[in-house]
């Protein structure tokens, strides 16, 4: 696919910068064709998409921590311990979802975006 | 067959019983009413554009089941790719639906079935592998209605936020795939499904496929993954997986409950069609990288509209190296074996491949032996193998096996659809 306008100032970072100038293009169409690009090939382009990148891999980082801690000293059996580990394995699929969607371009929030691109969501960052 | 009345969510968990319709569901805190409308209801409430299948395009109903990051999205992109058109998110939906749609099927995941969410799970110590945190009742009741082509509202899993979003409209669609962890454990569930499929990856192959998903995640190692693995162990081996393990005894007591009973515990995947197994490989000795594997299709016999795949001669046993004369292949080789077998009580044939193609006409070559295998035109397989050359597992027996099975099931739609249209045709005329 072609892009209409050229994205290769995106952010491929999922760290939302606070200096980063926030701009919503003018017309829904704008959205249609365009594709994020950046290092390593496709990267988040709606706000929406890395903010939920960030918050999975912040909560592999502490559910990994959590787990770690449920299945000390005698509870490596317990409930609790299965329990974070099977949560740590839901959020590690849901992040490798998300970034081999991305590495296809495919952003969740595409469709979601053409039809509601005011939304904070939708908010397409550009350095 | 016993088990499956022993195994049904309300008995064995009767502090969450989430069965009817337009019950509040149990586990997360906003009350949640799921709807489950015929279409006339739909219409009313403005969800528009509902039909109801005619008798003669009844959806058929497809199963299939694999733990989490064992490929199933893989073989979702394949399968639709052979019906043609690529499978998209459903247009101006919740983003976090887990729904993917084409012309032809819909894939809806059966985590939107939990009926328990993350804090849910917690709480009561289940994991989602346990059919205490699935509403089965829920589940078997709208995979029906939609198969007697009436939409849905399903609900969505979110898998982001671990919480149960509002519902989504599932309408019927010609081929309906449910995918997860639990699609044959029900047998109401179960009865409904057309073909059924369970890709089943070797402990070795799980983790050295983890390792690559999740290595590069911060706060990830491999001490986590390998005790991620072994802490969920217990609940795959009992629902999802193989036959219980003694040790997992002492913690599930539902399981033990029918060990209690002289009940025999059946493993989901004795039940499949078809079943896709992942192993290393044994061209090199001791490989344990998870590079190079050995993939077995096991094809269950007598399945009405579906003819297994054969290598030279149907029912014989063979083995064969198709590296010689003929085609030169790289090191460590490929290697096929073909032949019947016996699958838990089922008879089966079995087609299996180790190696992994590095060329073309590696591909082509083998394709030409193969029989059975639904395709259209000569090389469609190579062809469609060529045109997701970037999936995974596109060198080697799975993404092979999952390509022939995905013609095997267009070739089992058209002939199901086919069949329908006779029967109508005959009823029409008396």
């Amino acid at each position: 696919m072609t892009s209409l306008i050229s994205l290769s100032n995106v952010k491929p970072n999922p760290t939302v910068s606070l200096n980063a100038r926030e701009v919503r293009p003018a017309a829904t169409s704008l959205y249609v064709g365009v594709k994020a690009m950046g290092g390593g090939g496709g990267g988040a382009k709606f706000k929406g998409t890395q903010m939920r990148e960030k918050k999975l891999a912040e909560m592999i980082e502490s559910k990994v921590v959590e787990a770690t801690e449920a299945c000390g000293g005698d509870n490596k059996d317990s409930d609790g311990c299965r329990v974070a580990w099977d949560e740590v394995e839901e959020i590690s699929q849901a992040k490798a979802h998300l970034r081999q969607k991305l590495e296809r371009e495919e952003d969740p929030l595409e469709s979601f975006c053409q039809g509601h691109p005011y939304t904070d969501e939708c908010l397409v960052n550009y350095d | 067959m016993a088990v499956c009345t022993v195994y049904t969510v309300q008995s064995l968990n009767s502090t969450c019983s989430i069965s009817t319709p337009n019950k509040t569901h149990l586990g997360f805190q906003q009350k949640q009413v799921v709807f489950y409308t015929s279409s006339k209801k739909s219409n009313k409430r403005g969800g528009g554009g509902i039909t109801c299948a005619a008798a003669d395009s009844q959806t058929i109903v497809i199963g299939l089941a694999a733990d989490s990051g064992c490929g199933k999205s893989t073989f979702m992109r394949r399968l639709t790719s052979v019906f043609g058109g690529a499978a998209e998110p459903p247009k101006g939906g919740n983003p976090d639906s887990n729904t993917l749609i084409s012309d032809t099927t819909t894939v809806i995941c059966l985590d939107d079935y939990h009926s328990l969410d993350r804090t849910g799970r917690k709480e009561k110590g289940v994991t989602a592998l346990d059919p205490r945190a699935n509403d089965f009742d829920l589940m078997y009741e709208q995979v029906k209605a939609i198969k007697d082509g009436i939409a849905v509202q399903k609900p969505i899993y979110n898998h982001v936020s671990g919480l149960l979003d509002p519902p989504e409209l599932i309408k019927p669609p010609k081929i309906l795939v449910i995918e997860g962890l639990h699609p044959m454990y029900d047998k109401r569930v179960r009865d409904l499904l057309d073909f059924s499929i369970y890709l089943d990856i070797s402990n070795e192959v799980k983790f050295a496929w983890k390792i690559q998903r999740d290595m590069a995640e911060r706060g990830h190692s491999l001490e986590s993954i390998k005790a991620s693995i072994e802490a969920r162990k217990p609940d795959f081996d009992a629902y999802i997986g193989i036959i219980l393990l003694p040790h997992s005894l002492t913690r599930c007591i539902d399981v033990r409950l029918l060990f209690d009973h002289n009940l025999p515990v059946y493993p989901q995947k004795q039940y499949a069609d078809a079943v896709i197994e992942v192993l290393p490989t044994q061209l090199i000795p001791d490989d344990n990288e998870g590079k190079v594997l050995r993939v077995k299709l096991i094809m269950k016999e007598g399945v009405k509209f579906f003819n297994p795949v054969y290598l030279f001669d149907e029912g014989s046993t063979i083995s064969w190296i198709p590296c010689g004369r003929k085609l030169t292949c790289s090191y460590p080789g490929i290697k096929f074996a073909y032949g019947p077998d016996a699958y838990f009580s089922n008879e089966v044939s079995v087609l299996e491949m180790d190696g992994q193609f590095d060329r073309l006409d590696e591909l082509i070559y083998v394709e030409s032996h193969l029989s059975n295998i639904s395709t259209k035109f000569y090389g469609e397989v190579t062809q469609q193998m060529l045109k997701h050359a970037d999936f995974p597992g596109s060198n080697n027996g799975t993404g092979l096996f999952q390509t022939i099975v995905g013609l095997k099931i267009r070739d089992l739609y058209e002939q199901l659809t086919a069949s329908r249209a006779a029967g109508s045709l005959q009823a029409t005329k008396a």
